[in-house]
């Protein structure tokens, strides 16, 4: 990477009212994306030996997890206690809330496992809204084009249908859950623009729109008299049938003690959101302490297809100094605002509203090309110049961007005096469990709904459809789970899918040391060095 | 480290009551992980929305509350993790709401303590938002939910003014209930429902998903 401006010498030129040219009209988004993106990365990928996705590319941090032996074995399991229930939910994020709130709407009795406390999640920290096409020149149509466009064609065509036509539906769904969304004079919701979007179709509450979703569905979780939280209760392995082919329930462990619960579970749904705390290639992370692809893992060992394990979604701007705050968000809504991105140079390089894999791709060249702008503490980036647009539109930052204001105050900078450093963070797993619309995967008795599946967003998620696609899948998988048939006969609880894991391991010569769902980052543990970029 | 105790990059502090060597630009739970502390899983979101990391602190003789993503090592200080909050004790389910009319009687029912608050401030010293949480309370207690619950607007529900409070008056639930009974009632945005009114009579077909040029 070739050195760009330090960070006192790119703020003593940045002026915010230079004039400014228009970013490159002809950009190739392909050249760029096989250049620049993170995904295209070819060193740090691995090929997968095993499962049902043998011979598949992903990245090597995954592959590492998707192929490590379990913690259990059946020997772990004499004398646990079993608890009986018709739907075990194992996530307490919106995915998991919704799917837990929609399954006991259908009379199941529904248990929901937390690895850490309910609403701890990817969800609660989402900042700029969901799409849903109600504005009167925009059509859900439109929307299905532009969900299936932005992610390459690679999504689901059927998934992106059922997402895209819930869209509505799962906004006056929350309204009845008591969610608020931001409002015009008129009464209207609304709406935002964002890359890769032909229409206004974001809605939102001002830049707090995941957490205001989520303290909403996890107070309507704990109210509901059909559903039990367990929290700190982190999946340790799922239970499988004798033939090993079929899901009957899990067993959680406690993050404080070494105890051991069985699950037993008409249905179980997968509701563990992401990645991002595997820092795949050394990336930050915006998401939350628990994404560590638990789900993942635990789904491939049962004999689930996953897809789109190579993909996964860099957001273009996550901030970069303060070192604490390295990674976190600060939400596309404000360049649909109309705030811009300037290299060091003070010049834009990009359409700021391009889809985000390509706007990433284009900070990435720029720093690559000694264009970008370095702190004392480390990394690099370039400019989202906020303090240009209060300049334009006074007020509107204190109006509609209370998170980013709040943040900034903490870590002592002020977002409408200077511009705001970011680069590229880890931010979302595109692909996933494969599912139907009904949530279902490939494994008889287990759902996934939420990040952990796949399908839906192709190979680059456009901003707003992971809020929506909680809460129109967590409630897809919610029901068909609720309504999922008796098994009739004794129900027998094995681990034989993990004997039969083993079985390929080794014969694969595939070391069996390292054991996985991984639960929290290495650098979490005592002793441990922290996580640096 | 060579450096001394006190000096400018480095700071002593007690976590858990283990003692750690930190960084003055750490936060307490960057500082906690980097000292070792053990079973620190009171943690989520690193950015102060989640509400989980809440800590007890002590500089010299004054206590305080504050959550450990958002708060930076201190030479000297002493730091508890808290324990996660107590189940909720107020019982209500939204769809048991079927007139708007008796929102404020059932509001009675449902949180009496809240007409009992004794303005003693410790929610609002509590609150790491900087929330007006006591003036929160006496609009929901005088049935202006949709005042309370814009109060309530940053509130993260790590509930430190719930254990702040001798009346039991569970500000956050209180803020929350009167953003939901709100949204509940009042919200009827109209190009939502126009929208939701044309899918009523012309469902979306997914067998028309064909991609136009």
């Amino acid at each position: 990477m070739k050195r760009g401006l330090s960070l006192q010498d790119a703020l003593a030129a940045y002026r915010p009212d230079a004039e400014l040219a228009p970013p490159p009209k002809q950009i190739d988004p392909d050249a760029l994306l096989n250049a620049y993106h993170p995904d295209h990365l070819r060193d740090g990928m691995a090929t997968l030996a095993v499962g049902p996705n043998a011979g598949a590319q992903c990245p090597r941090e995954l592959a590492d997890l998707l192929q490590a032996e379990a913690y259990i074995d059946e020997v772990d399991l004499a004398g646990a206690e079993v608890t009986d229930t018709d739907v075990l939910v194992i996530g307490g994020g919106g995915a998991g809330c919704a799917a837990a709130l929609a399954a006991a709407e259908h009379g199941a009795h529904v248990l929901l496992a937390t690895k850490l406390r309910l609403g701890d999640s990817n969800t609660v920290m989402a900042e700029g809204g969901l799409q849903a096409a109600i504005e009167p020149d925009d059509s859900v149509q439109q929307h299905l084009q532009d969900t299936l466009r932005a992610g390459h064609h690679a999504g689901d065509p059927a998934l992106v249908a059922a997402l895209v036509g819930d869209g509505p539906e799962v906004i006056r769904w929350l309204i009845r859950q008591g969610m608020q969304f931001d409002q015009t004079a008129s009464g209207d919701l609304h709406t935002r623009r964002a890359g890769g979007i032909s229409a206004p179709r974001i809605v939102h509450c001002r830049d707090y729109t995941g957490l205001e979703m989520m303290r909403v569905l996890r107070e309507a979780v704990i109210q509901h008299r059909g559903i039990e939280v367990w929290s700190q209760a982190p999946a340790v392995e799922l239970l499988s049938n004798e033939s090993g082919r079929k899901c009957v329930g899990a067993v959680l462990g406690s993050l404080d003690g070494q105890k051991l619960r069985i699950v037993r579970a008409r249905s179980v749904i997968l509701a563990t959101g992401g990645i991002g705390r595997l820092h795949l290639h050394g990336f930050p992370t915006s998401n939350h302490l628990g994404a560590t692809g638990d789900g993942l893992v635990l789904a491939y060992r049962i004999g689930a297809r996953l897809c789109e394990l190579d993909s996964f979604q860099y957001h273009p701007t996550g901030l970069v100094n303060p070192p604490y705050l390295s990674g976190k968000l600060v939400t596309e809504g404000i360049r649909a605002a109309g705030a811009l991105l300037l290299n060091a140079e003070g010049r834009r390089f990009i359409d700021e509203l391009q889809p985000r894999d390509v706007v990433s791709a284009a900070i990435i060249r720029e720093c690559r090309e000694g264009r970008g702008i370095h702190p004392d503490t480390g990394g690099v980036g370039v400019w989202l110049d906020t303090a240009r647009l209060e300049r334009s539109q006074p007020g509107l930052i204190e109006q509609q961007f209370p998170k980013l204001l709040a943040r900034s105050r903490i870590a002592g900078i002020d977002p409408r005096r200077n511009p705001v450093l970011v680069y590229p963070t880890l931010h979302y797993q595109n692909g996933g469990a494969v599912i139907d619309a009904n949530g279902a995967t490939t494994v008889a008795g287990l759902y996934a709904a939420g990040e952990v599946a796949g399908g839906i967003h192709g190979r680059n998620r456009i901003m707003g459809n992971a809020l929506l696609e909680i809460i129109s899948f967590g409630r897809r998988a919610g029901f068909a789970a609720a309504l999922a048939g008796h098994d009739r006969g004794p129900k027998k609880i094995t681990l034989e899918h993990v004997n039969q894991a083993r079985r390929a391991l080794t014969l694969a010569g595939m070391p069996l040391t390292r054991h996985a769902p991984q639960m929290l980052p290495a650098y979490t543990a005592p002793g441990k060095e922290i996580w640096k970029a | 480290m060579t450096e001394d105790a006190g000096s400018e990059s480095v700071v002593d502090l007690l976590i858990n009551g283990v003692q750690v060597r930190a960084e003055p630009h750490m936060t307490i739970v960057e500082a906690a992980w980097a000292g070792g502390v053990p079973r620190v899983t009171g943690v989520g979101c690193l950015e102060g929305v989640c509400g989980s990391c809440r800590i007890l602190l002590r500089r010299g003789p004054a206590v305080s509350v504050a959550l450990a993503c958002e708060t930076f090592a201190e030479h000297g200080i002493e730091v508890l993790f808290l324990p996660a909050p107590a189940a909720a004790r107020h019982q209500y389910e939204l769809t048991d709401f079927k007139d708007g009319w008796d929102i404020q009687a059932r509001f009675q029912e449902i949180f009496p303590e809240a007409a009992r608050c004794r303005h003693c401030h410790g929610c609002v010293q509590s609150c790491p938002k900087g929330i007006a949480v006591e003036e929160g309370i006496a609009l929901a207690a005088a049935g202006r939910f949709r005042e309370a619950g814009e109060a309530f607007f940053e509130c993260v529900m790590c509930e430190l003014c719930d254990s702040a409070c001798p009346e039991q008056i569970a500000p956050a639930h209180v803020g929350l209930f009167s953003r939901r009974i709100t949204a509940f009632f009042h919200l009827r945005p109209p190009n939502l429902i126009h929208r939701l009114e044309e899918l009523r009579q012309e469902p979306f077909s997914a067998s028309d998903k064909k991609e136009t040029p």
